[in-house]
């Protein structure tokens, strides 16, 4: 699998090895021995270098910031390929040059150190790690930067296991769904400002593409800049282990021109957000539904694999409702909350989050008649819309 | 940790019985610090690791907050409940006092007054959890009552049963006192329950501190 | 001169078993730590091959995430703390007191306690299996994922009181380490005397004493949690969600140098043995044991890089600066084996091979410490190649080596050195089949802990070399049980000192006899023995 291979039995070879060093080093020089493994070293980098290997490289950067950042993985690469050759040399080396022989009875010098060569073999990696620190740190402080007027920005909410893209001043708003990862739309070219809310656990959003990830943690808002160089999708996945369908938790990006972008906005506030039932704006639901008149104050919900049973109930006005509310997931927190109008609107019920699988059954206080929404205060994209009449 | 290679002197030494060598191993070695002590003065550092660990999560929970003590349960004020805790804390102190002098005893080789010493301080032990245990039954808030309950009941919580063991540590030395196993030059054991009788203590005294006076 | 004469006393043979299960000999202890320890790497390596099996190819072919949820995290919760880190406390148990010329550990009584509570809570662990599920949140259990609210069930209750058991079982052990390091040293043993694996265990000893009990700490925090509605880790309640991280890996960086140094120690007595020649740089050893183990304590940040809340330029400085001890031991073992008379044994071909990988997984490791590198790479194939090449190319490798130079010594048989050599090649080949491929799959985007992927992914031949190299490793585990098997019915026997050692036990009879010496050599340097054996032409001055 690694290209560099094929040098290697060179020097492993015991015939070579034998005839080769045994004459020359016979009294045992160890410069010269040293230089024996770095020019092994060097004429195994250019070898490497003279295939072109792809070895060990992350995906092209798509971003400015991953450009900082696979650039400087390749010096970190460099560095630590020239460490690795050069010590695998000098082990393997040391192995087969000084190997017993057979009824070899004498015993070798016995040397018990050198402090000369101590601090040496202590002073190069600090001043290596010195250095790949600094460089390091430049980088970070190019890859972290977060821009006070970012052209775009987006809220990123991660809950299990989907994500949310809000875009506040554009008023769009992408839900994930089990079976459509959600796609997150930024122009090329631009500054976009990711800020990462969870509802839940933690998550991790990850391209790999950007070289980047950063977790997304309840109580905390993280935030990062990105700025896209290239038109092209992009996948992502969530890498901070969150649960059951942690694998599931996928969603890529999408990067357009400017002008793409801007349709894709029109379209997008056009078209209402793709959720098991359209997030009902208070006109939208003035036709009234299906309800007849004399339901009875008894509903019953249930949620299963990430979604409601139902899309739309309806309930009279002005009394109280029993609201039976049924998680038939196994090990996964829901609940219920009736909000007024629209899932954005003010809650006027708050179930508890109970984890399957569960039943628990509410009083709901009367409510007034109008259009209601009921989500899962975990999971964003479990929606529904409840008549009252 | 780090000691001196000069200092410690060697178990095995020409001419040692192996009952002498065994009993050196489990009891005693001559000179320097002595085994069982060592081996509390480790368990200890290990103690206050462990109760580090909790103090940090209580620091870094209370930095976090918007207020300490969080608004919404007045009981949370515990400035204004100090007199009971500083009592107990008084006991605990003075607890430390009697053990300390039932240590002079025996090094002295006097048994009557460690075990004298020793009563006393396993009494004060008993009054001070039972103390804590009325205590907690007059707070208004328990350990589901977010941030500060959680970490209020643990932290005392813990250190609790630490007094706990303490008291039964105390009490297994008594009953060897009592069955005449110690003596000025043999009572490791009686060091070694001391020791972590005082670790016990403090670490009292920086809760009471933490919690009751700073609030 | 300072020979010690015992009269054997207490020689009272008891029944086979009941000996075993009473004893307080900390031979015998040793050997039932390494025993135990080892069943629980095949228990790890099984669920470890149905890890595997899963991830061939995409899709879900033998078993639904919640059960691969599972098996990964039990794989790695036994594979840590009731193989690797038992494994080498087991070595300690057998030969620390010997090499230092003590006829027990300090306390053995709390000995035997420290190893029961090993299987006891390796069931307590394990009975999640068949309680409706073991925790599986991985061994890193992140809260809030772990609160009751996103994993009820009672497995990670289990798993919690299985961990606070090892830990305390740790602790005891840690202590009693260093007691009998510091006291119980044969005269003549002074602390530059002692041998390697003596030193990193004293300082494993002392991160364990000083990591252990913050783990417990964070491990109560999160019982009370899930159990007593506790809010320490859950923001919707209060707490905080990092906080667990921190306290977490407080503990668990150092854990990897307890998993470590031992290893190291291991490795530094085989290399000297095997090339005729004292260790070079010892006192450079023994500071730069000493130093990892302190700078194991100022870089636990380096696993939460990504998470927004850690100061990164001084956590990426510590971890970068902890290659230089650890570059300092590499030198210094090649050092050793320069101008040597190298016999490549079973033993001395293990102590290569964690030369030569454990290399791989520090460099790889030390990428982590580029803070936007790890943000490449944090969570991916990457990390879980670094996982293994340093446990299982470093310690694992170690363990293997320290198997095959001891057994002699424990048995008075030797284990046949073919099969060894069969093995190591199997499972130097398997390994690096597995794990390599890793470091490409974590650059080409793979999460770890993922019981699927995409087949559009561009992942599939890789995991199906991973897999295939993981039941490579499996099959070159059964010469050595086979290995096993054999020498003990009728292994060549071989006198008490095989390979010409140069530390204390190799001085006694093998097995050595109950309180282990009847006379001790003169202990004039590090290597008592070597000096004994060589005394007209070394460095022992004679009577
Ligand atoms: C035995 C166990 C062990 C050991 C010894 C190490 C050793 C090191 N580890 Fe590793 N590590 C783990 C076990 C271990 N680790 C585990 C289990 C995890 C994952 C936990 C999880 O999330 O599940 C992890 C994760 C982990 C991370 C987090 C990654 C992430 O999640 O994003 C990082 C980050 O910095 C890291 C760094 C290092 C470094 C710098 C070393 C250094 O000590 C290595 C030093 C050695 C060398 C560098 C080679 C020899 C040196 C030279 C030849 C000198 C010259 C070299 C230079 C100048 C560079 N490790
Ligand atoms: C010492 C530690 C150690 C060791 C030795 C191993 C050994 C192995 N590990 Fe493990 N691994 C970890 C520590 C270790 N691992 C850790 C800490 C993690 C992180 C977990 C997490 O994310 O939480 C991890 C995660 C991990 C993953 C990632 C899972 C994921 O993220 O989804 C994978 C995937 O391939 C893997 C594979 C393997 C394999 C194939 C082996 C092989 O080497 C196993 C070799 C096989 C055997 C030893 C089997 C022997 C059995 C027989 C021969 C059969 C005989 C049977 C009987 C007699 C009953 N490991
Ligand atoms: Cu969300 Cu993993
Ligand atoms: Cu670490």
């Amino acid at each position: 699998m690694c290209p560099l291979r094929p040098a290697l039995p060179g020097a492993e070879d015991p015939e070579r090895s034998r005839g080769l060093v045994m004459t020359r080093f016979s009294k045992g020089i160890p410069q010269g021995a040293v230089i024996v493994a770095l020019g092994a070293l060097a004429m195994l980098l250019v070898a490497a270098c003279g295939t072109g290997v792809t070895v060990l490289q992350p995906p092209a950067p798509a971003t400015e910031q991953g450009k900082a950042t696979d650039w400087l993985y390749q010096v970190v690469f460099i560095v630590a390929a020239v460490i690795f050759f050069l010590v695998e040399a000098l082990i393997v080396f040391a192995a087969v040059r000084y190997r017993r022989r057979k009824g070899d009875d004498t015993l070798p010098p016995q040397i018990h150190g050198n402090n000369v060569l101590e601090v040496i073999w202590t002073a190069i990696p600090v001043a290596i790690v010195a250095i790949v620190f600094f460089i390091s740190w430049q980088t970070l402080n190019t890859v972290d930067a977060v821009s006070a007027d970012p052209k775009l920005k987006v809220e990123v909410t991660g809950f299990q296991w989907q994500w949310q893209f809000t875009y506040p001043d554009q008023g769009v708003t992408i839900v994930g769904l089990p079976d459509k990862a959600p796609e997150l739309v930024v122009p090329v070219g631009e500054t976009v400002q990711v800020s990462l809310q969870s509802r839940d656990v933690i998550h991790g959003f990850y391209v790999p593409a950007f070289l980047f990830k950063r977790d997304v943690i309840p109580g905390k808002t993280n935030v990062f800049d990105f700025t896209p160089t290239e038109v092209g999708t992009f996948s992502g996945q969530c890498t901070q282990f969150c649960g059951l369908l942690h694998s599931q938790m996928r969603f890529s990006v999408v990067v357009k021109s400017q002008a793409d972008f801007d349709a894709w906005v029109t379209q997008a506030k056009a078209t209402p957000t793709p959720a098991p039932t359209p997030t009902p704006g208070p006109s939208a639901s003035a036709g009234g539904g299906g309800g007849t008149g004399g339901q009875p104050a008894a509903v019953s919900l249930s949620a299963q694999n990430i979604a409601f049973d139902q899309a739309a109930l309806s309930a009279p006005a002005g009394t109280a409702i029993q609201l039976t509310f049924v998680n038939n997931d196994n090990g996964i927190p829901h609940n219920v909350v009736i909000h007024r109008d629209s899932p954005t609107g003010e809650a006027v019920f708050t179930g508890d989050i109970i984890t399957g699988v569960a039943t628990k059954v509410y009083d709901v206080p009367a409510l007034a008649a109008g259009t209601y929404a009921y989500v899962c205060a975990v999971h964003p994209n479990m929606t529904g819309t409840l008549t009252v009449k | 940790m780090t000691a001196n290679a000069d200092v410690l002197v060697p178990v095995v030494d020409r001419g040692e019985s192996l009952e002498e060598l065994v009993h050196a191993a489990e009891e005693h070695t001559r000179g320097g610090i002595s085994n069982p002590v060592l081996g509390m003065i480790l368990f200890i550092a290990s103690e206050v690791m462990f109760f580090a660990g909790l103090f940090a999560a209580y620091f870094n929970i209370r930095s976090n907050a918007p207020v300490w003590p969080p608004l919404g349960n007045v009981e949370f004020n515990l400035r204004g409940h100090v007199l009971l805790p500083a009592i107990l804390t008084l006991m605990l102190v003075t607890s430390s006092v009697t053990c300390q002098i039932g240590i002079w005893a025996i090094r002295r080789g006097d048994r009557k007054g460690l075990m004298r010493a020793f009563v006393v301080t396993i009494v004060l032990g008993i009054l001070f959890l039972s103390g804590q245990a009325y205590d907690y039954t007059t707070l208004g808030f328990g350990i589901n009552d977010g941030p500060f309950g959680s970490t209020f009941y643990t932290l005392t919580g813990f250190h609790g049963a630490h007094v706990f063991a303490g008291v039964l540590m105390l009490g297994v030395v008594l009953y060897r006192g009592m069955a005449g196993q110690f003596s000025a030059r043999h009572h490791d054991a009686v060091e070694a329950a001391s020791l972590y009788w005082h670790f016990v203590d403090v670490v009292w005294i920086c809760l009471f501190t933490l919690l009751y006076i700073l609030g | 001169m300072a020979t010690t004469v015992l009269t054997p006393t207490a020689t009272r043979a008891r029944s086979g078993l009941y000996d075993w299960l009473t004893t307080t000999d900390h031979k015998k202890i040793g050997i039932l730590y390494l025993g135990s320890s080892f069943i629980f790497f095949l228990v790890g390596g099984v669920l470890a091959l149905a890890v595997r099996a899963e991830l061939a190819q995409p899709g879900l072919q033998f078993m639904g995430e919640a059960a691969y949820n599972q098996f990964f995290t039990m794989h790695a919760s036994v594979m840590l703390f009731l193989f690797v880190i038992p494994m080498l406390a087991g070595f300690g148990n057998y030969v620390v007191p010997l090499m230092i010329g003590a006829p027990d550990m300090a306390f053995p009584r709390i000995n035997a306690l420290s190893f029961w509570l090993l299987p006891l809570a390796g069931t307590i662990m394990m009975l999640g299996f068949v309680l409706g599920g073991s925790a599986a949140e991985g061994w890193t259990s992140y809260s809030p994922l772990a609160n009751a609210k996103y994993s009820p069930g009672v497995g990670t209750d289990l798993w919690i009181v299985g961990l606070i058991l090892i830990g305390t079982s740790s602790i005891l052990g840690g202590i009693n380490f260093l007691v009998t390091i510091f006291k119980m040293r044969a005269p003549g043993m002074t602390m530059f005397r002692l041998p390697i694996l003596a030193w990193t265990v004293l300082v494993t000893s002392v991160l364990v004493i000083l990591g252990t009990p913050v783990l417990t700490s964070a491990l109560i925090m999160l019982f009370i949690d899930r159990n007593y509605g506790g809010s320490f880790f859950d923001p919707a309640g209060g707490g905080n969600a990092v906080l667990w991280q921190n306290v977490f890996w407080f503990y668990s960086h150092p854990a990897v140098y307890i998993m470590v140094l031992p290893a190291m120690g291991i490795v530094s007595e085989i290399i000297p043995v095997f090339s005729r020649k004292p260790l070079f740089g010892y006192k450079a050893f023994v500071f730069a044991t000493a130093t990892i183990g302190a700078l194991g304590f100022s870089v636990w940040a380096h696993h939460m890089f990504t998470t927004g809340s850690v100061y990164l330029p001084f956590f990426s400085f510590m971890t970068f600066l902890i290659a230089v001890p650890t570059g300092v031991k590499m030198f210094n073992w090649i050092a050793t084996m320069w101008k040597g008379s190298i016999q490549f044994s079973a033993a001395m071909l293990f102590a290569l091979g964690f030369l030569t990988m454990f290399l791989i997984g520090g460099l790889n490791g030390a990428f982590s410490a580029s803070v936007p590198v790890d943000f490449a790479i944090h969570d991916t194939y990457w990390i879980v190649a670094h996982i293994h090449y340093v446990l299982f190319g470093g310690s694992v490798f170690a363990i293997f080596g320290g198997l095959f130079y001891w057994f002699p010594k424990m048995f008075g048989v030797k284990l046949n050195e073919t099969l060894g050599k069969i093995q190591f090649v199997v499972m130097f080949v398997g390994f690096n089949m597995t794990f390599f491929p890793m470091h490409e799959l974590g650059l080409m985007g793979m999460p770890r802990r993922i019981a699927d992927y995409s087949p559009m992914a561009g992942w599939n031949d890789l995991n199906l070399v991973a897999t295939i190299g993981g039941f490579l490793i499996a099959a070159s585990v059964l010469p050595f049980l086979w290995n096993v098997f054999i020498s003990l019915r009728g292994g060549e026997r071989v006198g008490d000192d095989p390979w010409e050692g140069n530390t204390l036990e190799w001085a006694t009879t093998s097995p050595p006899p109950p309180y282990n010496f009847d006379r001790l050599p003169e202990i004039r340097s590090e290597r008592p023995v070597f000096d004994q054996r060589h005394r007209l032409a070394g460095r022992a001055t004679g009577h």
